[in-house]
């Protein structure tokens, strides 16, 4: 079910890509246009999707998704990584990484709350030091300037 | 002999105290990187690439192409203490190696597999020292119509070496073309499927494409599977392999160097495939073959060579060409476009040191390989001790770090994660990631011959088909099209 989903949504994105491209130009009075090989991209995407749907669906690719405990890992690190998207730029990476790591290793791994805090202080501090000073790297700060 | 006055050259330029220190670096990170499950060469080289922008391009270079290779050396370790690959390449070595290590022979295996490692290593970087020069100075004499149709053929022989369907190959080549045309089309300066959005006017940034789709994805398949390994504990003693060993492992190292060195050359073959077919060929030959599965030093030492010198292989395409073959090979294009080197027939003449200085780290690199790899290994051993649940975290810590620095753009961890989560529903869905990323490096470079090519011609595209060697060219990958479907038709029947 969810592979003919994929396979449908090939066929629209590629169809939508094509119809875009047509609008940039395909070829012009100068040559080829900026549309080209975005079109001709889209027209692959578009043929791959439709030769997909029609092929029987092999059971060695049904799609499985992660159930349970599993779906709740996957789905911690994901939160975990998106947390850290947002709270970067208020936070800066030393509290961001700090709260992400805490997460992830309590929520996804069951690590007890000491462990955890203790690793996410840790860590944070080698990245940031290894980065930040060792290497010269900029990494975001917080309002609090670390 | 230019070729041998030119390494000299090349010595000269990695002999210096800074090159040698970071060859020496990549070496270690590379085998970090190859012991610890979880984390391949790919993802660490994107993460170490924006630390290269403070560095020449020779000692930038030299330090990705040895994690590279340096992955290669220490992938075994874990495949043979731990059953778990520490990289795709060394999966092949779990079978023979981790039985090996259980009937107490973990010294012999890891032995052989460095000292195999090193010898094919280097043999394949002797081979690279003349055969890169070769097909540079005929690729020389390409323009960009025989360009395109070289690119056309590495991506249709990426197709035909893939494990999976083709269509979905060609499917993710495409998504590639698609990804890389995000932004301003540098030709006319017209935008392209940015939306009136400021962050895609610079198109999607290579790292956090790479690091989502080798990165994250690894992560989200590692946690999701709660993969745990039994580590063989024992203390590692005789690595030097007797003589019985040496017997049985020479003929493979010898076949899995020349082996892995000609599929590293082809696009889309490179160290996993080359391991793979090493094995299937020592068990093909093997008196026994029964052994194989329960021991057999054969098959450690073939596919641990192969993988090795499938490296030095797989550089010369990229060297002499700038064709990536693999997505390893694609991030170093990369890694050399953003330092403003355009990697092909030209780059040899063009920049000499730099060509030269990454050939002759090569054979300084496996000096430091075999000497991290063999004395240390009880070191490395003990950092399969670390548990995954502490790891990962800190390589996701890792990975923002590495997408963040190179523009300084959270915009760019977004992305980073959506290719994350894309690319592990479409692992489950037997996609392979690699077209993608090869297609994603090469499609900017493409579509400039294309258009230059159609520019160049009054009769439009038929010039593809008026040129002896591009004619010569897309009829080879025609032919490859052709194999594909009959492939395909008679496993159907099946």
């Amino acid at each position: 079910m969810f592979e003919r989903a994929l396979n449908a949504f090939w066929i629209v994105l590629g169809a939508a890509a094509a119809a875009y491209a047509w609008t940039l130009g395909i070829v012009g009075p100068s040559g080829p246009e900026s549309g080209l090989f975005p079109f001709i991209a889209a027209l692959i995407i578009l043929g791959a999707g439709m030769v997909l749907t029609m092929m029987p669906s092999e059971g060695a690719t049904a799609f499985r998704f992660a159930r349970g405990a599993a779906l709740s890992r996957v789905l911690g690190v994901v939160g975990g990584l998106a947390l850290m998207a947002v709270a970067l730029p208020y936070l800066g990476f030393a509290v961001a990484g700090a709260i992400t790591m805490l997460i992830l290793l309590r929520a996804v791994e069951r690590v007890s709350w000491t462990g955890s805090l203790v690793l996410a202080v840790v860590s944070v501090v080698v990245v940031s030091w290894l980065f930040g000073h060792v290497l010269g790297m900029a990494l975001p700060r917080g309002p609090w300037g670390w | 002999m230019d070729a041998l006055a030119s390494l000299a050259t090349g010595f000269s330029v990695i002999l210096t105290p800074e090159n040698l220190y970071f060859c020496l670096l990549g070496s270690l990170i590379g085998t970090l990187v190859g012991v610890l499950p979880g984390v391949g060469p790919l993802a660490a080289m994107a993460l170490l690439l924006p630390i290269t922008f403070t560095l020449t391009p020779v000692a930038g270079m030299v330090m990705l192409a040895s994690i590279f290779y340096g992955a290669m050396f220490g992938g075994s370790t874990t495949s043979v203490l731990l059953n778990i690959p520490g990289e795709a390449a060394s999966v092949v070595t779990c079978i023979d190696g981790h039985q090996m290590a259980r009937q107490g022979r973990a010294g012999a295996a890891l032995g052989i597999a460095a000292i195999g490692s090193f010898i094919a290593g280097t043999l394949g970087v002797v081979a690279m020292t003349f055969f890169a020069p070769a097909i540079s100075a005929v690729a020389i004499r390409f323009g960009p119509p025989e360009n395109f149709a070289l690119m056309v053929l590495g991506l249709v022989c990426t197709l035909y070496m893939i494990s999976g369907s083709p269509v979905k190959g060609a499917l993710m080549i495409a998504l590639g073309f698609l990804g890389a045309a995000i932004g301003i089309d540098v030709v006319n300066g017209q935008e392209r499927f940015t939306f009136g959005s400021i962050n895609l006017t610079g198109g999607l940034d290579l790292l956090a494409v790479v690091i989502g789709l080798f990165g994250v994805t690894e992560i989200l398949a590692n946690v999701e599977q709660h993969a745990r390994g039994s580590l063989i504990a024992e203390r590692i003693r005789n690595l030097w392999p007797t003589f019985a060993d040496w017997r049985a492992s020479w003929r493979p190292i010898v076949r899995g160097s020349g082996l892995g060195f000609i599929l590293g050359l082809v696009p889309g073959g490179g160290p996993v495939t080359a391991s793979f077919m090493s094995y299937a060929v020592e068990k093909r030959l093997a008196d026994a073959p029964e052994r194989f599965g329960k021991g057999a030093i054969e098959g450690v030492a073939g596919p641990e060579s192969a993988n090795n010198a499938a490296v030095a292989g797989s550089m010369i395409p990229i060297l002499s060409l700038g064709i990536p073959g693999n997505p390893v090979t694609a991030l170093l294009v990369g890694a050399l476009i953003i330092h403003g080197i355009q990697p092909g027939p030209l780059f040899m003449t063009q920049r000499p040191d730099l060509f030269w200085g990454i050939v002759a780290s090569m054979y300084v690199g496996s000096v430091f390989l075999l000497v991290l790899n063999l004395p240390l290994v009880g070191i490395w051993a003990q950092l399969l001790r670390v548990p995954y649940h502490i790891l990962f975290p800190i390589v996701l810590l890792l990975c923002v770090v590495g997408t963040y620095s190179a523009n300084k753009n959270v915009f760019d961890l977004w992305i980073m994660l959506g290719f994350g989560v894309a690319g592990h529903v479409l692992r489950k869905l037997e996609y392979d990631l690699a077209p993608f990323v090869i297609a994603f490096v090469l499609a900017p470079l493409m579509e400039q011959s294309l258009r230059q090519s159609l520019v160049m011609s009054p009769d439009g595209a038929m010039i593809l088909g008026q040129r002896p060697v591009t004619a010569l060219l897309l009829a080879a990958s025609a032919f490859l099209v052709g194999l594909m479907f009959r492939r395909k038709r008679e496993r159907v029947p099946q």
